[in-house]
């Protein structure tokens, strides 16, 4: 075959391919962006003005481009590859640690756009003396649209499912690779440099494949199944793997696949979890919270000007942290974590609870519900004994204490378990949406603690409206006799908890 | 490939065994002293818990080890503490009083009920889950296997069992349990019936029981308590295992009381209160009854020099195996005392293998392996479980020839003992070894005595429990014939009872 007349025909493949590889980027962009910041619209319109922007900024700087113009075009193919391709795999990774999240996005849309708008220019030169001017135009836009169909129609329907963001930019960044591969070699004796521009192509390829790989590894498909909405952060701690969801413009957070609290309507739960607590106490000055890195419940206390001091324990630092420094995540607590008034240490709760000295005047305890011998021990009588150092005269505690109508006995087991050690104490529950109906306990060392009696409210809040009595009534549906009380010698509640969350 | 950390360490015997070939330099610094304690496991260590407590007697304790603890001792590294022997002390009988005040003492027991039945705190008894066997490959809860047996074989453990709560009841015409702890508190007609002279596996075929499961069952039960199995023990003892542990507090079911660090908790608590007045890697190579005195020479193996000891009195806390070296006149009957040799490697891993069924527990054993289980140190934590688990690992050496398996104790490298144990460990926990940081095997030449059959009847161990001209007192579980902290603890504290009692004679 003679390469010189084929020449045509293999760039005009290569427009083709540009064209798909360009728009799946815009669209993985689009995508990412929606994902990772919400409000969909927004996003994808402005991640189109800045691709399409920078496609100008790209087109007008390639009349720059004058000498060895197949050389330049391999390397643009080289470039457009690694980039876009590792787009998606860096700001996911740098999702959890960036503050300007966004400018980081933005700057990596406009570099792949610049670089594709290059491209369709720099092409047209390099054929522009070997085909017919006429024939060149058409051709080149018929196959960079036919190009731009496809992707857009493959995009929602094959790629993400199968691929997700991950795979699929980085599966186009090989493509993109490969055309630069192909020419590099094909067209070898034309080329200024081929023996450089083979080396970094083919190091250009093994990168990507590397990644491609590493990318089943850092966002799995069957994750992706698994929570059937956007898998957005997922990290491995010492203690447990954090999942963060997207879907419709609400996230969620899973900790060991169980859902942690979804942005729709965690208020509710935090709310109904703070607020009865905060608002029986007397000034509350110094408050506890175990558990609840999330920040979630810090955010409701602050809320309470009396507060002086707040001190968090959270055994995962990996969870703090990323409630601390993530853009996002800082928006939904209100950048609790960071206030002055709070205190963040990571240690095992029933271990620093041994030792501490201080004080409080209100305690929230969010643990994860007792799903093995680790959690339930949390949930002993041994444990609540173990709070009483801890507490002023007249402190407040409420705790979260799984669902009375997925789990009763579970629920009434804490409860017992609770009264044993504190006598004083009080069941309640609500409804929320994502969780179902949910179950909180209240209790006080003073046996004098009316907690009907609101002492202080704050204003504007969503859903607790003060009326703690409307939440104690419990339906037949609801209740359990006949439970144990949770020891460590005995551990009864992990296996209440197993046998009725199993049922579900 | 996993490359695991090992070593290979032990009480040092090394220097136990220059008994056998005295050769030590002069004497060099001479100390005079009332009470001298010789041997700082459980009875020594009592001993001196008890007499500091009582006052009015000086003493050392002298201890041939770095550390003392004996068979109760501990290790730590920067994960958890673990025990290097002994693990657990089951809840006392109520009539053993003695034990529940030092345990109300040192805050094991918290208060008593309105019956005046201890309360035992909470975080010292064994946490839940407390037990796990892997049988037909699969983990079920408690140790009493149960999966996968056909019913004869449980309508033969029933049988079993029930014999046992008969054994359990049982008492003599003045209202003595034939079984009991400490021995001592049980009946003098025990041994009356004749399950001291047969072995456990003798007594089951005379009385019917057949059973692969139980006898496995058994024989675990057996080498777990004494180092020997059901071949090799006398029934009697076997026996006394199910039947002389009363579970008087019921509310506390089968709970145990257990720490990170095992016993090595317990001996730390008796030797508390007199620290200053132990000294470590001192070994006594001669004991000589004076007129007025008793002479002890010593050898410091910190500083290699020898030592003599002036003591008004003597309490000997040493076990058998030692005492025919430092007192030559005693009698001698090899036949009779045994002790199985034992390994405990502590196994540091990054996590466990799958595997099906129950959840880790405290106490983990694999149903017919040649070890005994293992023990999760850190479930008796108040955190959460995390990685890296520390585990601790018992094989005890049994056979006919004790003397040939101690041989092969120190014969062994510690890369066979490696593959011994990851190959025990892995009918469990498949694809263990490359979850493995670091294993220490830590050998106990002598682990513990073996009543085989004979012993506890014999008219021997009652003669070598007799003082020496009312100057040597001696104290060892290994006299009781059942080496536990029960038995240890009595010897301790009954022995400086004894001496002061006749201190003036």
């Amino acid at each position: 075959m003679d390469k010189k007349k084929n020449l045509p025909i293999f760039l005009l493949i290569s427009v083709f391919i540009i064209a798909t590889c360009g728009l799946i980027y815009e669209l993985v962009a689009g995508a990412l962006a929606s994902y990772l910041l919400g409000d969909s619209v927004k996003q994808f319109s402005f991640i189109i003005g800045t691709y399409l922007f920078a496609m100008g900024v790209g087109s007008f700087f390639a009349k720059f481009i004058v000498k060895n113009l197949l050389d330049r075009f391999i390397d643009i193919e080289l470039l457009i590859g690694i980039i876009g391709g590792t787009s998606s795999v860096i700001l996911f990774l740098l999702f959890q640690q960036v503050e300007h999240f966004q400018l980081i996005l933005y700057l990596f849309v406009f570099l792949t756009g610049c670089l594709s708008g290059m491209e369709i220019p720099l092409l047209m030169n390099i054929l522009k003396d070997r085909v017919n001017f006429r024939d060149l135009v058409s051709n080149v836009f018929t196959f960079d649209y036919i190009g731009a169909l496809i992707a857009s129609v493959l995009f929602p329907i094959l790629l993400i499912p199968k691929l997700g963001v991950m795979g699929t930019s980085l599966f186009f960044g090989i493509i993109n690779v490969t055309v630069g591969i192909f020419l590099s070699f094909y067209l070898s004796k034309q080329l200024k440099n081929p023996i450089i521009l083979k080396i970094k192509s083919l190091v250009c390829f093994i990168i990507l494949i590397g990644l491609f790989f590493y990318s089943n590894e850092l966002l799995k498909y069957s994750e992706n199944q698994l929570y059937s909405t956007n898998v957005i952060y997922k990290h491995s701690t010492p203690y447990q793997r954090i999942v963060l969801t997207e879907a419709k413009g609400e996230y969620q957070l899973f900790l060991n696949n169980n859902l942690q609290f979804n942005t729709k309507d965690e208020y509710r739960y935090h709310e109904t979890l703070v607020h009865p607590a905060m608002s029986i106490a007397k000034s509350p000055k110094k408050v506890l919270v175990l558990g609840g890195g999330d920040g979630l419940a810090v955010r409701e206390i602050l809320k309470y000007s009396s507060v002086e001091k707040v001190v968090l324990v959270d055994l995962d630092e990996g969870m703090t942290k990323l409630f601390q420094t993530n853009e996002l995540l800082r928006k939904h607590n209100a950048n609790a974590l960071n206030n002055a008034r709070v205190e963040v240490i990571n240690m095992d709760a029933f271990l620093w609870v041994k030792e501490a000295k201080d004080k409080f005047d209100v305690m929230i305890i969010d643990f994860p519900d007792p799903s093995n011998y680790s959690l339930g021990k949390l949930y002993t009588n041994n444990f609540y004994k173990s709070l009483y150092p801890l507490m002023e005269p007249q402190c407040i505690v409420s705790v979260q204490t799984t669902s009375p109508y997925f789990a009763p006995k579970s629920y009434w087991c804490i409860y017992e378990t609770i009264a044993s050690v504190f006598p004083n104490n009080l069941a309640y529950h609500t409804y929320v949406p994502s969780f179902g109906e949910w179950g909180f306990n209240l209790f006080s060392p003073d046996m004098r603690v009316n907690f009907n009696r609101v002492n202080q409210r704050v204003p504007n809040l969503k859903y607790y409206n003060y009326n703690l009595q409307k939440m104690t009534d419990f339906p037949a549906d609801m209740k359990a006799v006949d439970v144990e009380i949770n020891r460590l010698d005995n551990q009864i509640l992990v296996r209440y908890f197993d046998e009725e969350w199993s049922k579900i | 490939m996993n490359t695991i950390f090992l070593k290979l360490t032990g009480t040092n015997h090394i220097l136990g065994h220059k008994l056998r070939f005295p050769d030590f330099p002069n004497i060099s610094e001479i100390l005079e002293v009332p009470v001298l304690i010789i041997g700082g496991g459980i009875a020594g260590l009592t001993a001196g818990y008890t007499l500091n407590k009582r006052g009015g007697k000086d003493f050392f304790l002298v201890e041939l080890d770095a550390e003392t603890g004996g068979n109760a001792k501990s290790g730590e590294n920067k994960y958890s503490k673990y025990p290097l022997g002994a693990h657990y002390l089951p809840l006392p009988n109520a009539s053993n009083v003695e034990l529940i005040d030092f345990l109300f003492d040192v805050g094991v027991v918290i208060g008593r009920d309105d019956n005046g039945n201890p309360i035992f705190d909470e975080e010292q008894l064994s946490f839940a889950p407390q037990e796990r066997l892997f049988i037909k490959n699969y983990w079920q809860e408690g140790i009493v296997p149960q999966y996968g047996s056909s019913d004869a074989d449980q309508q033969e453990l029933t049988r079993f069992l029930h014999k046992m709560e008969e054994f359990k009841a049982l008492k003599d015409q003045n209202g003595h349990y034939i079984f009991n702890i400490p021995m001592c508190y049980s009946s003098p007609e025990k041994f009356d019936l004749g399950l001291d002279q047969i072995t456990m596996e003798e007594w089951l075929r005379k009385e019917g029981y057949t059973s692969s499961y139980l006898h496995e069952y058994l024989n675990y039960c057996c080498r777990d308590d004494y180092g020997t199995g059901i071949k090799y023990t006398a029934a009697f003892a076997v026996i006394h295992y199910f039947a002389a542990r009363k579970h008087d507090f019921k509310k506390y079911e089968d709970a145990v009381l257990t720490w990170q660090e095992g016993n090595g908790r317990l001996a730390k608590l008796l030797a508390e209160s007199f620290e200053n007045q132990i000294l470590k890697q001192h070994m006594v190579y001669k004991i000589t009854v004076n007129e007025s005195n008793v002479e002890v020479l010593l050898f410091d193996a910190q500083r290699k020099v020898s030592k003599k000891i002036i003591a008004e009195k003597v309490i000997n806390c040493c076990p058998q195996y030692v005492n025919k070296y430092l007192l030559p006149q005693r009698v001698k009957n090899f036949q009779l005392l045994q002790y199985a040799p034992w390994i405990v490697a502590t196994v540091v891993l990054h996590k466990f293998p799958f595997a099906d069924g129950a959840n880790l527990a405290w106490e983990n054993i694999i149903f017919g392996a040649k070890g005994l289980g293992y023990v999760y140190a850190q479930h008796q934590s108040l955190g959460q479980f995390k990685s890296p688990f520390v585990i601790s690992y018992y094989h005890s050496l049994d056979g006919t020839d004790l003397n040939e398996q101690r041989r092969k104790l120190y014969n062994q490298t510690d890369e066979q003992w490696k593959e011994f144990i990851i190959k025990d460990l892995s009918i469990a926990h498949f694809g263990i070894e490359d979850e493995i940081i670091s294993i220490e095997i830590f050998r106990h030449g002598h682990g513990m005595v073996s009543p085989i059959p004979g012993y506890l009847s014999s008219e021997y161990r009652k003669q070598l429990t007799l003082p020496i001209a009312n100057k040597i007192f001696f104290a060892h579980s290994d006299l009781s014939g059942i080496s536990i902290f029960e038995e240890a603890f009595y010897q301790g504290r009954e022995a400086v009872y004894d001496m002061l009692d006749n201190w003036e004679a």
